[in-house]
């Protein structure tokens, strides 16, 4: 079983290398300019003590001082070419290792935002986070050094070799006898070593999702005191952090020290078998200084190769957890045959949709609707009755499971996304922020929008005035938690925001929940200026703010069980009757009592 | 940056074992080419087998000894830096709970997520690598200096002299490559904070068709990050090639003027050979030297980032004057003149706000958007301190309590209903992991949330996603009420958290915690909640501008009856 786990894993790392490799080869051109540079300082490096052992036994061992000097100029020219082909080999990768992860990473936050909504409903932020730097971190550091040392050490393993054979085949032979001990030990530990990378990176990527989640919701942890449970669970996802690490590293630091003592043992060898050939006369003192530095350099690649398996093994693990999301169903493509929406009407029609996120839960069955261009329908319900999902199905954030939804009559399925909802304004529930300036946060309606333009959208809004108490007013940054504003003005800024996209069609979800009623009246105004001449959808509670719609849609547990204008629904006396009437016979009980 | 150092002092024993064990390979390595003189001096040049027999054995004996002390090593290497970066991770998130909200404005969340792993990796790896080769490459430095001035100390002068000039052009770089790390470390948090708001706020960029925009922010940072990262490792990388070209450099000069010597007869042909091989040996401890430059700069930067973490003055403690026995017991609450504005700001948000919340009393706070509503309530359970004024709990200031028992005795219902990923269970449990099944179904009873989990496929095992995506507005700020009330407090603080209700739930939660006999303030728009209350307070920018029941508001506010007007309409007779 392990066998077979094994060989699926290998497969793995062959496909996440393939894809590695698709990012990589995009430089090929200085790719092989790398390469060629490290062919020149390889050579160089093995030509160095050749040279060095010549030196001994052609001058120094025979005392001969003629010639001497050029020699070492020689010498000297070929150590300045080899410095200058090193230092050029990791200018240029280093280039193409950041480049790649550059754009790798900007794959994947492109691939974030092309995933469906309900990719992000499953993963917490920080996991994900935690791929786009941890992971990436590991590739990164691979690249810069891995790729040069990977064709460095095969080329001066073998370019060694050959001059080792040439020097001395039976050195040679006993040199290579520590081979098989060498793959042997690799074999050993590198069958562990990648278990505890992937574990590792996988515990950081959930420690990551911990703090993140945890730092978002400090204001609960503090307020609920909970403060030493949110340390002692941190200090479990740690402690599993602090294993994985562990064994990672402990296996990772018997390779150099295998290397190392094969790489003595071998000096070892060379110098009694070397000295035992030498008394023969087979070989030359000369021979033996080049063949004990030879060893060392002998095993040096392989040491590095060694090394550079394990980050290798770590990036792997990164790249996979980082093309794992890359390959991620994508929200589902626009059909081919998708049209772009050049002007929108605002005719909005649903016909029999269905609609569940979980199976076995029905959100919205057979949901019939139809709003004409220019018309304002409010959908009311208990929470959880399914009227955020209509919003939400309509912006296509997700697909019906049965039924047609249209915009001016055409299947929003044949719409393309993006030119959709373009044509759409948003006030969502989640009033969502960005830490920039106040005037940034409305301009996100409309990107191209002038500072006046802005401020105008303010003063609809009716968000100016609080703006302008601002200590830098418009230039004011919004902090992460909002603390600067509250919970009412930041509703009133998503209204700018909204104001300032002018769309076909206005959706607004509970978009004034968290704003009091007179600055709710104070902004009616505006708010049916703008809402006329497009058509509206809201979602509200507040029954005074749907009064005017020209229909009334009640749904509960997803079906529409109710529908008309304010005035037909209340002489109905049915649901709607009831959520009136809650408030309003209340009131005068007030009133008597 | 010492204090971060200082969680290694518990591992003090595993560290002097790992040292001693690096040592004890590194007089292996130092041995070797002495041993290898020999041979070659003793046995082949004084031709005598057993000589070469005898050094070649005991070069072997060496090597393993060796190799055993790296193996051990390793263990305890790799324990010294996992404990370490598992004490500083430990550490550094302990204080952040510890921190106010006017640290936290400081370091904004994205920062502090890299810091708590990326930054924390450097040192873990600088630390391992340090227990393992960092100190060992200087060693073997000295000591192949000091050896190979033992064999000729003529022939290894050079060395002397260059190696000293190199390791201060070691030191210039690794001082550059700190400053050009930090800012590799800062561009990555600002990376990290447009993703992570990208994620927050995926669908609104969705909404707005704003992928676009996101993507030019990102690829700004990610490139700028990209282009720091470039020049930091451009310049440390060009150390190794500079260093092998003086060592290169220094072996020529060694054999020219071993030649030399051995001509006056004052050097031996092994004599040089060993010197030329310890200079090799400190050429490549010299090059691992400058590979560890890379992580050591790195380190250095990420070091002095969470020493800001961890140095940071935290400005919410409990006084010296804490009374370690009072905890919340009537839930009798009173404002004294509170005043208060946010930290590094001078616009006031509250201006000598006084009432008083009797045990087991609702009051209702209402006002505009902006009035400080939200405010006065982060203020009871000391998320900021009040500027002036005091506010009272059972009488007692609320600083004289210890902040644990002063928190764990108020149940909080924040606006935005934070939930975390986890089940049903879970997070109504979060307020109180001690509370029964039975208590937690009473709680999401009283909530109004127990008969929809129960319709849920998975009841109160369904998992909920971060900041519970997948509930309903309404949904969510029950399971947030639900989370306070079972904790049975003495008293709660609800942050217009029915917002999203409907008026007939909400009348029903709101009947549900009159049975909860606990002192309950309320912040609301709406006057149908509000009238449920004994008292009712109007905030308008940050004082209170009327006080008392609806009946008396009624009559003596008109910022009031234009309320109840707004929501009742013009019908409703005043």
């Amino acid at each position: 079983m392990r066998g077979s786990k094994g060989k699926s894993s290998v497969k793995d790392w062959k496909r996440t290398l393939v894809k590695l490799w698709a990012y990589l080869s995009v430089h090929k051109r200085l790719l092989t300019a790398v390469l060629v540079m490290v062919v020149i300082s390889s050579s160089l490096g093995l030509l160095g003590p050749y040279l060095l052992g010549r030196a001994i036994d052609v001058y120094l061992v025979p005392r001969n001082s003629s010639g001497l000097l050029s020699f070492i100029f020689l010498i000297a020219g070929s150590y300045l070419l080899y410095s200058l082909s090193t230092w050029l080999q990791s200018y240029w990768m280093i280039g193409v290792a950041q480049r790649t992860v550059a754009t790798m990473r900007e794959d994947l936050f492109r691939q974030l935002h092309k995933l469906p909504i309900s990719y992000f409903t499953k993963r917490q932020h920080g996991e994900l986070m935690s791929r786009l730097t941890n992971d990436m971190d590991n590739v990164s550091q691979t690249l810069n050094s891995s790729f040069i040392q990977l064709f460095s050490s095969v080329l001066t393993f073998i370019g060694m070799l050959a001059m080792m054979i040439w020097l001395s085949p039976w050195l040679t032979l006993i040199t290579l006898s520590i081979v098989p001990l060498m793959y042997f030990g690799m074999k050993w530990i590198t069958a562990r070593t990648g278990r505890f990378f992937k574990e590792q990176q996988r515990n950081l990527g959930d420690l990551n999702g911990f703090v993140e989640e945890t730092l978002s919701g400090q204001r609960v942890v503090k307020t609920f005191s909970q403060e030493k449970r949110v340390i002692a669970e941190f200090e479990a996802k740690n402690e599993r952090l602090k294993t994985a690490g562990y064994w990672a590293q402990t296996y990772t630091g018997f390779i150099p020290k295998l290397m190392n003592v094969l790489n003595n043992m071998c000096f070892a060898v060379i110098a009694g078998a070397g000295g035992i050939l030498a008394l023969n006369d087979m070989v030359s003192i000369g021979v033996i200084v080049t063949f004990s530095e030879y060893a060392r350099q002998f095993t040096r690649p392989l040491n590095d190769l060694a090394n550079q398996f394990n980050t290798f093994l770590s990036a792997v693990a990164g790249a996979e957890r980082v093309f794992e999301v890359l390959e991620e169903e994508e929200e589902a493509g626009d059909e081919q045959r998708a049209v772009e929406l050049k002007t929108v009407k605002g005719e909005i029609e649903f016909s029999g949709v269905f609609f569940s996120y979980e199976q076995d839960v029905q959100t919205l069955s057979g949901i019939d609707l139809r709003v004409s261009p220019g018309q304002t329908l409010a959908l009311v319900g208990p929470t959880g009755a399914g009227k955020s999902t209509v919003v939400q199905l309509l912006s296509r954030f997700y697909e019906p499971s049965g039924g047609q939804i249209r915009v001016d009559g055409q299947d929003i399925c044949r719409i393309k996304r993006h030119s959709l909802r373009q044509h759409m304004g948003f006030v969502l529930q989640d009033t969502f922020l960005f830490q920039d300036t106040i005037r940034e946060n409305i301009r996100y309606g409309k990107l191209e929008a002038s500072d006046e333009e802005v401020e105008q959208a303010a003063r609809l809004a009716n968000a100016h005035a609080f703006i302008m108490k601002l200590p830098k007013q418009y230039d004011t940054v919004l902090s992460q938690d909002g603390g600067g504003i509250s919970q009412g003005q930041k509703q009133l800024l998503s209204i700018a925001r909204a104001i300032l996209a002018d769309p076909s069609i206005l959706i607004l979800d509970e978009a004034t929940s968290s704003i009091d009623t007179i600055t709710e009246i104070k902004i009616q105004e505006a708010l049916y200026r703008l809402m006329k001449g497009r058509t509206n959808i809201v979602i509200a509670h507040r029954l005074n703010t749907i009064r005017r719609a020209d229909q009334i849609i009640v749904l509960e547990d997803g079906k529409i069980i109710e529908r008309g204008t304010h005035e037909s629904l209340l002489r109905q006396r049915g649901f709607y009757h009831g959520l009136y009437d809650s408030k309003s016979s209340r009131s005068k009980k007030g009133q008597l009592g | 940056m010492l204090k971060v150092f200082s969680y290694l002092k518990s591992y003090k024993l595993s560290i002097v074992i790992a040292l001693s064990l690096m040592l004890t390979e590194l007089v292996v390595e130092l041995w070797h080419p002495l041993l290898m003189a020999h041979i070659i001096d003793d046995g082949i040049i004084g031709e005598d087998l057993s000589a070469v027999l005898r050094w070649g054995g005991i070069m072997v004996v060496l090597a393993l000894i060796g190799f055993a002390a790296g193996i051990v090593n390793s263990f305890f290497a790799a324990h010294v830096s996992q404990s370490f970066g598992f004490d500083l991770r430990k550490h550094v998130f302990g204080k952040i709970q510890t921190f106010s909200f006017a640290n936290f404005n400081k370091f904004p969340a994205s920062t502090l997520i890299t810091r708590l792993t990326s930054d924390v990796n450097q040192l873990q790896n600088i630390i391992f690598m340090g227990l393992r080769i960092l100190m060992r490459a200087p060693l073997l430095m000295l000591g192949g200096l000091v050896m190979a001035l033992i064999v000729n100390a003529k022939l290894a002068l050079v060395l002397v002299l260059v190696t000293p000039v190199l390791l201060v052009f070691l030191l210039w770089i690794m001082n550059k490559g700190f400053t050009l790390f930090r800012l590799v470390q800062e561009r990555l948090d600002t990376t990290n904070g447009v993703l992570r708001e990208s994620l927050i706020g995926m669908r609104l960029i969705k909404a707005f068709v704003r992928f676009g925009h996101e993507v030019r922010r990102f690829t700004k940072a990610n490139d700028d990050l990209m282009d720091r990262m470039i020049a930091a490792l451009r310049l440390v990388e060009l150390t190794l090639p500079l260093l092998l070209l003086v060592m290169n450099l220094s072996i020529l000069y060694i054999l020219w003027s071993g030649n030399r010597a051995i001509g006056s007869d004052s050097a031996e042909v092994g004599e040089i050979v060993a010197i030329v091989n310890y200079t090799l040996r400190i050429t490549g401890a010299f090059s691992v030297v400058s590979l560890i430059l890379t992580s050591v700069s790195r380190a250095k930067a990420s070091g002095q980032r969470l020493a800001a973490v961890l140095d940071t003055k935290v400005d919410i403690v409990d006084s010296d004057e804490v009374n370690g026995d009072l905890c919340v017991k009537t839930g009798k609450l009173s404002f004294e003149n509170v005043s208060f504005c946010y930290p590094d700001t001078d616009t006031p948000v509250l201006g000598s706000v006084s009432f008083t919340v009797q045990p087991g009393e609702t009051l209702a706070i209402m006002g505009a958007t902006g009035a400080g509503k939200s405010t006065l309530f982060q203020l009871i359970p000391r998320l900021y301190d009040v500027n002036g004024g005091t506010i009272k709990l059972d009488d007692a200031d609320i600083r004289y309590f210890p902040l644990e028992s002063l928190r764990m005795g108020i149940g909080f219902v924040p606006q935005e209903a934070l939930l975390f990923t986890g089940t049903v269970r879970e997070n109504i449990r979060w307020g109180n992991e001690r509370a029964s099944e039975d208590e937690m179904i009473e709680a999401a009873r009283r909530a109004q949330i127990h008969e929809t989990i129960m319709k849920l496929p998975k009841q109160y095992d369904t998992v909920i996603g971060q900041k519970g995506v997948n509930l309903s507005g309404g949904q969510k700020q029950r399971l947030s009420v639900a989370r306070a009330l079972i904790r049975k407090p003495n008293l709660l603080l609800l942050d217009d958290s029915t917002s999203a209700l409907d008026a007939k739930t909400e009348a029903n939660l709101l009947a549900a915690l009159k049975e909860h006999q606990c002192t309950t303030l309320i912040i609301t728009q709406k006057i149908s909640t509000a009238m449920e209350a004994d008292k009712i307070i109007l905030l308008e920018e940050g004082r209170v501008l009327a006080e008392g029941g609806h009946e008396q508001l009624l009559h003596s506010s008109p910022l009031y009856r234009q309320i109840v007007q707004s929501q009742l309409g013009e019908g409703v007779a005043i």
